[in-house]
């Protein structure tokens, strides 16, 4: 089993990423490597049990299932139900904190998953550093954020 | 349930920042409010369940009782047996997490006691500022040097 577990620190105030993180439809917006994305069955993006369908820049399409969603907790969690990219049994797991004395925002984005053999690192990378830190990168340039 | 929760963001590894907090018996390494502090009965300050007997700068005593502690999470859980604040059935945990993006460390200091109503302001207020922030602002900055 492959973890993952990357984390940032946004100069914004975390209500504020909030916000645009527990859009679970939302990701098309604002992560590059999302072209295109809609929950199926009309349901609205904070029931959770939906089921959000998208496509990624090169065509390839993924099915995840929201799992938890807490705006008390500003948390979310997720699974992969269909994907193109071998990460079996993936769940990840998102959470915000606010940082008390400085009003910013920390974001911890970390998951687990299988790969077949000899796979491992190469898509522990690719989910590390495209979808996550890209993530990261991205919503830096969504909210219109200095790097740190 | 009065609840306070302080949090920071210390520019080094969180491994670095853990050696120094994870030690029960540490306090007055890094914290400027505490003066001396001793673990009783000579256990070992890492053994779950010991009490660390310790006072301020200004005299008062406080024993804790060590409830959790995690190498692997990096948290440590911590109830009150004595002290002179007006508050019952007092649990805190300070927990680190790593920032991967500039290998930093954000630190959570979290308490939930039961009080007076009249005490509850007072004593969240007193505690955020100058036991957890304070300790926060410690850390920082010996963690430049």
């Amino acid at each position: 089993m492959v973890k993952v577990s990357k984390s940032t620190i946004l100069e914004a105030p975390v209500e504020t990423v909030w916000e645009v993180l527990r859009d679970f439809n939302g990701h098309d917006q604002w992560h590059p490597i999302v072209a295109d994305s809609v929950i199926e069955k009309g349901w609205p993006s904070d029931r959770v049990g939906c089921v959000r369908r998208f496509h990624l820049q090169d065509g390839s399409e993924l099915r995840e299932l929201l799992l938890t969603l807490s705006d008390a907790d500003m948390a979310f969690s997720y699974c992969l139900l269909d994907t193109p990219v071998p990460l079996l049994n993936y769940v990840a797991h998102v959470r915000l904190a606010p940082v008390t004395d400085g009003d910013m925002t920390f974001w911890h984005w970390e998951s687990r998953f299988d790969t077949p053999e000899g796979r491992e690192a190469e898509l522990k990378e690719m989910v590390a550093e495209n979808v996550y830190q890209g993530g990261f990168d991205a919503i830096r340039t969504h909210l219109g954020l200095a790097r740190p | 349930m009065p609840r306070v929760y302080v949090s920071s963001v210390i520019d080094a590894p969180a491994a670095k920042v853990w050696e120094r907090i994870r030690d029960f018996n540490g306090l007055p390494r890094w914290h400027p409010r505490i003066r001396d502090s001793r673990i009783e009965n000579g256990e070992p300050a890492d053994r779950v369940g010991c009490v660390r007997d310790f006072h301020l700068q200004n005299g008062d005593r406080i024993r804790e009782r060590l409830l959790g502690l995690s190498d692997y999470d990096m948290f440590c859980t911590y109830a009150i047996l004595e002290s002179p604040m007006p508050l019952t059935d007092y649990v805190a945990t300070l927990r680190l997490t790593p920032v991967t993006d500039g290998d930093r460390t954000f630190a959570e200091w979290t308490a939930e006691f039961e009080c007076a109503e009249s005490e509850a302001e007072a004593l969240v207020t007193g505690i955020g500022d100058n036991v957890f922030q304070a300790g926060f602002a410690a850390l920082k900055r010996q963690m430049l040097g």
